[in-house]
């Protein structure tokens, strides 16, 4: 295991357009690693152009060091999802798994193994083409295995399966990460990524926006402190000489800005004042994202809900603080 | 390194021949072939009734009857729709991106689809020429020329291996414009065309032109090829070179076209 995805100034343009715009990343092993961004921001296109489906106009995408198309018999190194859809409807999924794995002499006996694996093998004879999008996904994930790869890429997974389903692609992410593999998934929803990902690599117009981790990116994105007091001018005025920008959300508790939690609990009690909550609260990982991304998205309609707007104020003026 | 490249060769055959096997296209497309052979034989009996019906004066007017005149080039659509197939399934139906995946280095997948072109080709090629010649042997029995094209059955040999050949060569050169083409609908029609519709159209043009035509479109290579009696204007050379130049054009185009374009 331990193999490595590297993009080194990856550029991808369509005639004017410029889908993907000197990307250089990496991707590690032993974690799974999302990539985010919003429709069109140009992570199909990069998946792509790591597996050699889509040619780069600059720049290059490696695996283990080399291009995926210099690489013979692939489906032992890496194995892929790009599409739920991608395979013949006529043919069995055993036949569609065994048309694969012959290409890179992998025996049938794997094919029923990671037919098995994935919950397929009571309908491995049966053909594609009526198959649910979850069986599909399935079988999709069943290619990407047939060659136990180091390297998992798998392009927006969850996408159309029920909560089994998406239950089972995050177990199973998680535990090819756990066996060392390098895992990446592209996905358009944070609170997918939230759940799944450990680190996240998060793309907009093409360009890498943010590499991160999951955790990094809660705390780096604290937003502010609600603090329940009896005595809240008396507070107000401590916290306030202690830079903090104070205000009453309206249910007689306080929202301080720009001073943490341990700060706040160590001036009150300084100050003799009594605190009977204190919430330090962060923005979502969904409105950091959406605030991350909202100039870099190709295509969004007007926003009007009061909840997000409101997010996403929060999300600014923690960032401006911090 | 050698050894793993004659592997990987030989596995992306296999695979594009377990493809092929596995397409219900591919069975629907040699019932084609056997029904045009049906038809091919239906069409001889009634011309060889129709002969016996005649009188002397009547029967030396009889064109020859070879079935590979009738037959081929309906088999030639239904093989060659076998070869288009194997590129343009893939498109239709997105597979050629788990394909890709398998086998990354584009080249190497067009050879091993040609290959297995190039197999079902001969094959069925092979196939249905000696078919269409053991009706026609049949149906004919002793009868003189010019209604019996083979008074003895070795006359028939070389029709019956350049039939073959220009079977097999349509089926790689419709593959190949599957590759340029990506779509089966396009590509069927182009093939059609080639082999069904341009020989007719060939025939409403001045005589001059219509030889011209005639002589370098593929049904009428295999006489040509044959060296049998032809009104065509090719040498057997010639035809040799044309019948290479399609499956070059074609291969080379295809080939260029699929390794340069995103999948």
């Amino acid at each position: 295991m331990g193999r490595m995805i590297e993009l080194r100034e990856l550029t991808k343009r369509y005639g004017p357009t410029t889908a993907v715009d000197r990307l250089s990343c990496e991707v590690r092993p032993g974690v799974v690693t999302g990539f985010l961004g919003p429709n069109g921001a140009g992570k199909s296109t990069t998946m792509r152009m790591m597996l050699g489906l889509h040619r780069p106009t600059s720049g290059e995408a490696l695996i283990n060091g080399r291009r995926y198309d210099r690489i013979r018999r692939p489906l032992h190194e890496v194995g892929a999802v790009l599409d739920a859809d991608a395979a013949h409807p006529g043919r069995s999924a055993f036949t569609h798994l065994a048309c694969l794995a012959r290409s890179n002499g992998i025996g049938r006996a794997r094919v029923a193994a990671v037919l098995d694996e994935v919950g397929l093998a009571g309908v491995a004879h049966k053909r594609v083409g009526g198959f649910s999008l979850g069986m599909r996904q399935r079988l999709g994930i069943a290619g990407a295995l047939l060659g136990d790869p180091a390297v998992v890429l798998l392009d927006e997974p969850v996408n159309g399966l029920d909560a089994a389903g998406i239950r089972w692609i995050r177990s199973t992410l998680r535990s090819l990460a756990a066996q060392g593999r390098t895992v990446l998934l592209s996905s358009h929803l944070m609170s997918e990524m939230a759940v799944t990902v450990d680190r996240v690599l998060i793309i907009g117009k093409g360009r890498l926006l943010e590499d991160t981790s999951i955790h990094e990116m809660r705390d780096r994105f604290e937003r502010d402190v609600l603090v329940r007091t009896p005595r809240p001018a008396e507070l107000t005025g401590v916290l306030t000489r202690l830079g903090a920008t104070v205000t009453p959300n309206g249910d007689g508790d306080l929202i301080a800005v720009g001073v943490d939690a341990p700060a706040i609990g160590d001036a009150a009690a300084h100050a003799g004042i009594p605190i009977h909550a204190l919430t330090p609260r962060s923005a979502t990982l969904e409105d950091v994202y959406l605030q991350m991304t909202s100039s870099a998205a190709e295509y969004r309609a007007t926003v009007t809900a009061a909840p997000t707007s409101a997010a996403l104020v929060g999300a600014a003026s923690a960032k401006e603080n911090n | 390194m050698t050894a793993l490249l004659d592997r990987t060769w030989r596995d992306a055959v296999a695979a594009e021949w377990m493809k092929v096997r596995s397409l219900r296209s591919t069975w629907a497309f040699l019932a084609g072939g056997m029904a045009a052979t049906a038809l091919g034989a239906l069409i001889l009996f009634m011309l060889v009734g129709a002969y016996d019906a005649a009188t002397p004066a009547e029967r030396l007017n009889y064109e020859t009857a070879d079935p590979t005149v009738v037959t081929m080039p309906f088999v030639m659509f239904f093989v060659g729709a076998i070869g288009a197939m194997l590129v343009t399934s893939e498109f239709a139906t997105r597979s050629i991106g788990p394909a890709l995946l398998a086998v990354p280095q584009r080249r190497l997948l067009m050879g091993a689809k040609a290959t297995v072109a190039g197999l079902v080709g001969l094959g069925c090629g092979a196939l249905f020429a000696l078919l269409a010649f053991a009706d026609a042997r049949l149906l004919l029995g002793d009868r003189p020329a010019p209604i019996n094209p083979w008074p003895q059955w070795t006359d028939a040999i070389p029709t019956v291996l350049c039939a073959t050949l220009v079977v097999t060569v349509t089926c790689l050169v419709a593959m190949g414009i599957g590759a340029v083409v990506r779509s089966t609908a396009a590509a069927l029609t182009i093939v059609g065309t080639l082999v069904l519709v341009m020989p007719t159209f060939a025939h409403f043009l001045p005589t001059v032109w219509q030889l011209r035509l005639a002589s370098v479109l593929l049904p009428n290579l295999t006489p040509q090829l044959a060296g049998s009696d032809h009104p065509y204007l090719l040498s057997q050379g010639g035809a040799a070179a044309v019948t290479a130049g399609y499956v070059l054009l074609a291969l080379t185009a295809g080939v260029l076209r699929f390794s340069r374009r995103d999948a």
